[in-house]
């Protein structure tokens, strides 16, 4: 860390200006969890009157006790669990051996495939077609559809396919004079090397599928398989018009706000629990001391 | 039988031929080093015998199989490369059993093995240790390690010691040669330092731009080079190489004729190359030598000699003296003399070495 002093007076002034806007950005970021968070231990009446701002007005835990005495709830949640973790397996499974072919020189027609699958970044069939084909294949309504449907994803196997890219050619000879085939080079060599950008797509696997809201509204009909997303949603739409609630939350004290917040701020926990064990991965260096440049 | 064997090996990338045919044998327990200027193909032609790289053209064997169709892990060799190339993720002992551990040895044995190579190599303290955590000089006997464990037919070495200081390279050349008279395996190194060349090959296959000028033993190379490239390529400095035409005794160089032993006269009025080495001048006239006019440009003392830097004419010359008299005296020599018998001969066009008559 460089000494304050040292700055020149237009380096400090950058650094103030650089520390400001990061200030800004976070609490940017930083209220709405907040606010959430707050409205839901708040009663019904000050969450509706928009008194909460910061902290719980009229603390309360009544919109937990709704939600969580709500059988439908927990379904969505495990239904959420099973698409996430399903998901993710499905797409890593898919993703690795795809990015690991794609990045070596010797596929045939590799320049081909890799254009084709960068393609598709771009350019997709529509929503319509989308919808048909997943109809025409017998995956409507179908928890499997969900898992298989959105399983590639080529902005994710061009991350990996770059990193795996850039791993010395020479992890491979070794490994191959070693006796080893493709996929033990895989599998021992560059996916152990690769633990780092491996964890970065988890992530981002995790967090879309979590959050995966659209095409399951769209193609999911039972209540059995909703995702908590489409619970929530579902929550909004019924608790606002539905005026025997009405009556109901405003002697218990909570209110369609509170409950939607209270469900939200569950859904949040476990990725804000995963992250951690997820983070650690990021770390730089791995590849240093295996080969001299 | 033989150890390696290539027969007019090509290797092309597209249009571009970068081998035009190489014949060489290794006999089995050989140790022969490819040595030559960087680009002349020569971690190729290692890249080809290791199953690394498509052989275009020619025959390649290994213990008197043809191989050129076989991968990598079928041809029973194992290789060190110029990087080390060890796993990161793993420690020392399983970067020693990556190999042992897919070819599926026993568990037992790989761990006898694992400790009698480390003990061999002076790792045993250092088993459990990452890469990263390692010298330059531990790497460097981990992966000669890996290779080791796997008791192949031949090893390949490619460049081993170029990232290693001047200091550890001449002690793990020292250990190569030792290991390799313990174990007797056929080994092809490659290198473009001739020093490691001289030191470690019981034959030296000299190399430029994709073929091969020249194969034979270290002395047999130092002492009779088959050509300029040859003889400018080994020693230390390398050898002095001035324009010259033969005379019925000897060769002009400028105004000056020096003597050679054999057979000049039939050859009189050929433009040739005159090459004489460093260390065979002498400062004092002998028997059979002739004196070479020279102006002394640098003297640069290594110790228990000195090299003089001189001109004669156009021609840049190097000299090797010996500094047990007087490093002073040196700076005073205006000419050095040269034993007829130690001379070198080369057509001035082929850059071919001209064998004489007696
Ligand atoms: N993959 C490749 N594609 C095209 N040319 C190559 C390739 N690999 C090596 N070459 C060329 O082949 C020649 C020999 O290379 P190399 O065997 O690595 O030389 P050396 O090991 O003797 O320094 C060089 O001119 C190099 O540019
Ligand atoms: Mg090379």
């Amino acid at each position: 860390m460089m000494k304050w002093n040292l700055y020149s007076r237009g380096d400090k002034f950058f650094a103030i200006v650089v520390s400001v806007l990061i200030g800004l950005f976070t609490v940017a970021t930083l209220y709405p969890f907040i606010y959430i968070a707050a409205v839901s231990f708040s009663s019904g009446f000050a969450a509706q009157a928009g008194k909460v701002v910061l902290t719980p007005i009229d603390a309360t835990i009544e919109a937990y006790g709704y939600i969580l005495k709500d059988p439908q709830f927990w379904i969505s949640y495990r239904n959420t669990f099973i698409y996430t973790i399903g998901g993710t397996i499905m797409s890593l499974m898919f993703i690795i051996p795809c990015a690991y072919a794609l990045s070596r020189p010797q596929l045939k027609g590799r320049r081909f495939f890799n254009l084709f699958i960068a393609f598709t970044m771009w350019f997709n069939a529509g929503l319509i077609p989308f919808f048909l084909n997943m109809r025409d294949l017998g995956l409507l309504d179908s928890m499997f559809g969900i898992i298989l449907g959105f399983a590639i994803n080529a902005f994710n196997i061009i991350l990996l396919r770059n990193f795996f890219e850039s791993i010395p050619q020479s992890f491979e000879e070794a490994a191959r004079m070693d006796g080893a085939n493709d996929f033990q080079v895989l599998w021992k060599v560059f996916i152990p090397l690769s633990k780092p950008a491996i964890a970065t797509i988890t992530l981002f696997l995790i967090v879309a599928r979590w959050n995966g809201f659209f095409w399951a509204m769209v193609l999911l009909q039972s209540e059995s398989k909703i995702p908590l997303q489409v619970f929530l949603r579902h929550t909004i739409s019924n608790l606002s018009d539905d005026d025997e609630f009405a009556i109901v939350q405003t002697a218990a004290g909570f209110s369609a706000e509170t409950v939607t917040a209270a469900i939200i701020v569950c859904s949040i926990i476990p990725v804000l629990i995963v992250y951690p064990f997820i983070q650690k991965y990021f770390e730089k260096g791995i590849l240093l001391g295996g080969v001299k440049e | 039988m033989s150890g390696v064997n290539l027969s007019g090996i090509v290797k092309s990338y597209g249009a571009m031929q970068v081998v035009h045919g190489i014949d060489l044998t290794v006999a089995e327990k050989e140790f022969v080093v490819l040595v030559g200027p960087s680009g002349c193909g020569k971690s190729t032609t290692l890249r080809m015998i290791a199953g690394l790289e498509e052989i275009t053209a020619g025959d390649l064997t290994i213990h008197d199989r043809r191989v050129n169709r076989i991968a990598p892990k079928d041809r029973d060799v194992a290789m060190v490369f110029q990087n080390y190339a060890l796993y990161p993720h793993l420690n020392v002992a399983d970067n020693m059993a990556f190999g042992l551990r897919i070819r599926k040895m026993p568990k037992n044995e790989i761990k006898t093995t694992i400790d009698d190579v480390a003990e061999i190599l002076g790792l045993t303290e250092y088993l459990d240790r990452r890469p990263a955590d390692l010298s330059g000089g531990q790497r460097q006997r981990v992966a000669m390690g890996r290779a080791i464990v796997r008791h192949p037919k031949v090893f390949l070495f490619d460049e081993p010691l170029s990232n290693l200081d001047a200091k550890l390279r001449t002690q793990m050349r020292a250990e190569i040669k030792r290991l390799h008279k313990r174990l007797g395996v056929t080994s092809v190194y490659v290198t473009h330092d001739q020093v490691e060349a001289m030191t470690l090959a019981d034959r030296i296959v000299v190399m430029n731009n994709g073929a091969i000028e020249q194969i034979g033993t270290p002395m047999e190379l130092f002492n009779n080079p088959s050509n300029t490239f040859v003889a400018g390529f080994l020693g230390s400095p390398p050898m002095n190489q001035m324009k010259g035409t033969l005379t019925d005794s000897g060769a002009l160089v400028g105004d000056v004729e020096i003597k050679i032993n054999g057979a000049t006269g039939p050859h009189a009025g050929r433009n040739v190359i005159v090459g004489i080495r460093p260390e065979h001048v002498t400062l004092t006239a002998e028997e059979g030598t002739s004196p070479l006019p020279i102006n002394l440009d640098l003297v640069e003392p290594l110790g228990s000699e000195a090299l003089l830097h001189a001109r004669h004419g156009e021609d840049n010359l190097v000299f090797k003296a010996n500094t047990e008299n007087d490093i002073d005296s040196l700076s005073g020599v205006n000419k050095v003399h040269i034993p007829a018998h130690l001379v070198k001969i080369f057509d001035a066009d082929t850059g071919k070495a001209l064998v004489l008559g007696d």
